[in-house]
C-alpha cells in the first residue's frame, strides 16, 4: 500500500480521539500522537485496536511500545502487512 | 519522583469503552484483569489501575526520559481499596488515589516522597483543552511561589522534549519534581517535597 493511501486511512481512524483540530489538519509523519493531536494516553489503545481492525494485522506488545507517532505507525503497519 | 493522574469517570465512560474487544488484553496484565473482573465495580476498577499506571509512569518519565507506550510492563498492586504499588523495570511506586463518584485521582511516589507532597485537585469551570492546560498550570505556579517563597512572576512552566513539565525560574531549570492532570471537568497538581 502506498504511504499516501496508509496516511489517510490512520487520519480517519485518529479523528475520533484527537483534541488538537489544528495539529490535526497539519497532520505529516513527524506528527505525535499525545504531545501533539493530545490524544487521551488510555485512548492510544483504541487507535491501535483500529489499526488492527482496519489491516487486519495484530500489533504485538513490542511494536505497540514504540508507537507514539504517525511515523512509527506507519513503519508498523508496513511491516506486518508485508508479514502477511 | 512524584506523578500524578486523574480520570474524570464521566468523560471515561464516553471516551472509552472498557468491554471493547481487546482493550484489558492490550492493557492490563491477567493479574490485573482478575482485579477488574472480581470487582464489585469493574468499570471504576479499570479507572483507578489505568491511573495508577498512568501517574506512576509520569513519575517515571522524569527519570528516564525516554517515552513508551507498554501499560503491560507497568504492574499494578493493590494493597488496599486506594493504595498500591506500580513495577516499573525494577523501579516501585507507591500510590495513594483518591476514588470519587466523580473521578478518581492517584498520586504515584518513590519512597523518599512518601507523606511528603503536596497536591490539589480542582474542578473547572470551562472544559476548552488549553484553557484547562493553562489553569492547571496556574494553580501549581501559585504553589510553588508559596513554597519557595519567590514572586509567581518570576516563574514558568516549560515542557521538555518528552512532554515532562519542568519549572523554570528566570531562565533556571529548577530541580523539583512535580506533576500535572486534567481530564474532563476536573484537573490536579503534586509536589514532592
Amino acid at each position: 500500500m502506498e504511504k499516501e493511501v496508509l496516511i489517510t486511512a490512520l487520519k480517519k481512524i485518529v479523528k475520533p480521539y484527537i483534541q488538537d483540530e489544528e495539529a490535526f489538519e497539519n497532520l505529516s509523519e513527524n506528527t505525535d500522537f499525545i504531545k501533539d493531536l493530545k490524544i487521551n494516553s488510555a485512548n492510544l489503545v483504541d487507535v491501535i485496536l483500529d489499526v488492527e481492525d482496519e489491516f487486519d494485522i495484530i500489533v504485538d506488545n513490542e511494536s505497540m511500545e514504540k508507537m507514539l507517532t504517525v511515523k512509527a505507525a506507519l513503519e508498523i503497519i508496513e511491516t506486518k502487512l508485508s508479514e502477511k | 519522583m512524584i506523578g500524578n493522574d486523574l480520570v474524570d469517570l464521566k468523560l471515561a465512560a464516553k471516551q472509552s469503552n472498557w468491554q471493547r474487544k481487546g482493550f484489558l488484553d492490550k492493557l492490563f496484565t491477567p493479574i490485573e484483569q482478575e482485579y477488574i473482573l472480581n470487582s464489585d465495580n469493574p468499570f471504576k476498577t479499570v479507572w483507578l489501575l489505568w491511573s495508577m499506571k498512568e501517574s506512576a509512569y509520569k513519575a517515571y518519565l522524569q527519570m528516564h526520559n525516554e517515552r513508551f507506550f507498554a501499560p503491560k510492563n507497568l504492574t499494578c498492586n493493590l494493597t488496599s481499596k486506594n493504595k498500591g504499588t506500580v513495577l516499573i523495570n525494577n523501579t516501585l511506586f507507591f500510590t495513594e488515589s483518591e476514588i470519587g463518584e466523580a473521578f478518581i485521582y492517584t498520586v504515584a511516589f518513590t519512597k523518599n516522597h512518601e507523606n511528603k507532597f503536596l497536591t490539589d485537585c480542582f474542578r473547572f469551570e470551562h472544559l476548552d483543552f488549553k484553557n484547562q492546560q493553562s489553569q492547571t498550570y496556574q494553580k501549581v505556579l501559585a504553589a510553588f511561589a508559596n513554597k519557595l517563597k519567590l514572586p509567581v512572576a518570576q516563574l514558568k512552566i516549560k515542557k521538555n522534549g518528552q512532554d515532562v513539565p519542568q519549572l523554570i525560574q528566570g531562565k533556571m531549570l529548577l530541580n523539583h519534581s512535580f506533576s500535572i492532570t486534567h481530564h474532563g471537568q476536573f484537573g490536579a497538581f503534586c509536589i514532592g517535597d
